[in-house]
């Protein structure tokens, strides 16, 4: 009985809450899924090596608005991480993972 | 039998801090209700204060501290008044808490849930400059430092739910209604901030996700450049949001959106002459080749020495135009302030790597609606004794601080707050229990 509880308790809220009929906004799926391709596009881009975000824009042929947002966002969330900065502009690289550095 | 409490605060910013912890050290139960997930309101967003540019965080976040900890004073964040009676002596009042999906108590704030979240939404907090995601926590410093979902911008992948090491998330919560009975209010609602989009010939852009024609990234507003500059800032250096460029001349746009009949807001907000200069210095410290350029109409530096400080800013090499900005444009990302130099009579034309707009302090009349006081023709608190009883609203019981009467800076704000909190102990020591 108290196993079927802990069982019935790790049960996630999420699908019970899909199983009442609530579902995610459609346009929030489609945001999510053009963020996930961009963000690959980016962290892509600079596994040849730290690159300016102008440098990041044009290689991805992305607005350099639009990759600042994204390239300051996964600065936050440890994604990338600054470099030198060279004429005004800091490059950005990815951070060293853990068994690398080690 | 509904909660009873001696003192509601409503709005968790500087005001109501500073009014609870008044009363609270005073030996009254209070209730705090805040709107937003966190206390702390715009002032722990701020760089420094001016002029003595000591940190705005460092003041904030003991306070914030205190509040969430004190014994007499119960937190209730991400809530809201919607409706107040008073009943004899004492106040009834209705609050709705807003659901987190994440079980306050069982939270530890460790932003495992935020991690995992695959969404990324324009962070408030931040003023667009960053992201954030549909589950996180509001900011480093927040108090509770909890975390919630934006259902709303959820995708409902369970990501957030399966890394919680606590199991605290709850998709299940449902909003609450909660009664309570009070004795006296006081009102902490504070200000909104002018919407700069309002200005169309300023150029500004509202989401930096989304790059339109007619708007520039390198546009910004006061809060904006608040954060930029702010040790708990959203980049790692200040560099602008159009492309990451260290921008080497930054310009202020003085009086945008205040004193202006034409966006129907005639008043002066008093903070964003001295907020902008402040700027201005702390925006030449952090790139010490940067040109930086002020556009004014009037400097208003009124306070305890706040001329010093104009004058110092001044004497350091920062540039004080007088005249209107008619119009911002841009050339090639970059953008160009056209202005008449009301001295000179010349017609100018300057180009810039950055614009902030020093936007102005609005009311903020829909946070006291349910609250049924008096308001003036601009949509603040009314004062019915403004020179003998600031503190008092045309409703006996019910009190004011801070930027809910009108637009004032920092030191103004604390005072009255500490005045409101004086006057509601005298009235609540008159009407004993």
């Amino acid at each position: 009985m108290a196993e079927e509880a802990k069982k019935a308790k790790k049960e996630l809220t999420v699908k019970k809450l899909r199983e009442k009929g609530v579902k995610p906004r459609e346009e929030v799926i489609e945001k999510s899924k053009e963020q996930r391709k961009i963000i690959k596009q980016i962290t892509g881009c600079l596994e040849s090596g730290p690159k300016t975000i102008p440098e990041i824009a044009a290689e991805v042929k992305m607005p350099v608005g639009i990759v600042t947002w994204y390239v300051m966002s996964m600065f936050k969330y440890g994604q990338v991480v600054p470099d030198e900065e060279v004429d005004g502009y800091y490059k950005y690289k990815l951070p060293v993972k853990k068994e690398e550095s080690e | 039998m509904p909660e009873g409490y001696d003192a509601l605060v409503v709005g968790g910013g500087i005001a109501g801090m500073e009014a609870s912890l008044t009363l609270g050290d005073a030996g009254f139960d209070v209730l705090l209700v805040e709107k937003e997930p966190s206390i702390g309101g715009h002032m722990i967003q701020l760089s420094k204060v001016f002029p003595t540019t000591d940190c705005a965080g460092c003041i904030t976040t003991p306070k914030m501290a205190a509040t969430g900890k004190h014994p007499k004073i119960k937190l209730l964040t991400y809530s809201e008044v919607e409706g107040i009676e008073k009943t004899g002596k004492k106040f009834r009042v209705r609050i709705l808490k807003k659901p987190r999906y994440v079980d306050e108590n069982a939270c530890i704030g460790c932003g495992r849930c935020e991690q995992a979240c695959p969404v990324l939404i324009p962070k408030e907090w931040e003023y667009g400059l960053i992201g954030r995601k549909a589950a996180y926590i509001p900011f480093e410093m927040a108090t509770p430092k909890k975390a919630l979902i934006d259902l709303d911008n959820c995708i409902m992948c369970g990501r957030c739910e399966r890394a919680c090491p606590k199991e605290a998330i709850n998709f299940l919560q449902e909003p609450e209604e909660i009664e309570v009975e009070v004795k006296a209010v006081i009102i902490a609602t504070g200000y909104n901030l002018f919407s700069p989009e309002k200005k169309k010939e300023y150029g500004y852009t509202g989401n930096l996700t989304v790059i339109h024609t007619s708007a520039n990234p390198n546009i910004i507003h006061g809060m904006q450049m608040e954060r930029l500059l702010a040790p708990s800032r959203p980049y790692h250096a200040l560099v602008r949001p159009g492309d990451g460029k260290v921008p080497e001349r930054v310009a202020w746009v003085l009086c945008t959106g205040s004193r202006d009949k034409s966006v129907g807001n005639p008043l002066c907000s008093r903070v964003c002459c001295m907020y902008s200069i402040k700027q201005a210095l702390l925006y030449s410290s952090a790139v010490p080749f940067g040109e930086a350029a002020i556009y004014y109409m009037d400097i208003r530096a009124f306070g305890k020495g706040f001329e010093e400080f104009y004058n110092m800013v001044r004497e350091l090499g920062v540039e004080f135009i007088k005249g209107k900005v008619a119009k911002i444009e841009s050339r090639n990302g970059n953008p160009v302030i056209i202005a008449e130099n009301t001295e000179t009579g010349e017609i100018m034309e300057e180009e810039y790597d950055m614009v902030v707009l020093a936007i102005g302090l609005l009311s903020n009349p829909e946070a006291v609606k349910a609250l049924g006081v008096e308001l003036d023709q601009y949509g603040f608190v009314a004062q019915p004794q403004e020179n003998s009883n600031p503190a008092v609203t045309d409703k006996e019981g019910i009190f004011v601080a801070g930027t809910a009467t009108c637009p004032k800076d920092i030191p103004d704000t604390v005072a009255e707050a500490s005045a409101a909190a004086a006057q509601c102990i005298a009235y609540l020591e008159e009407v004993g229990s």
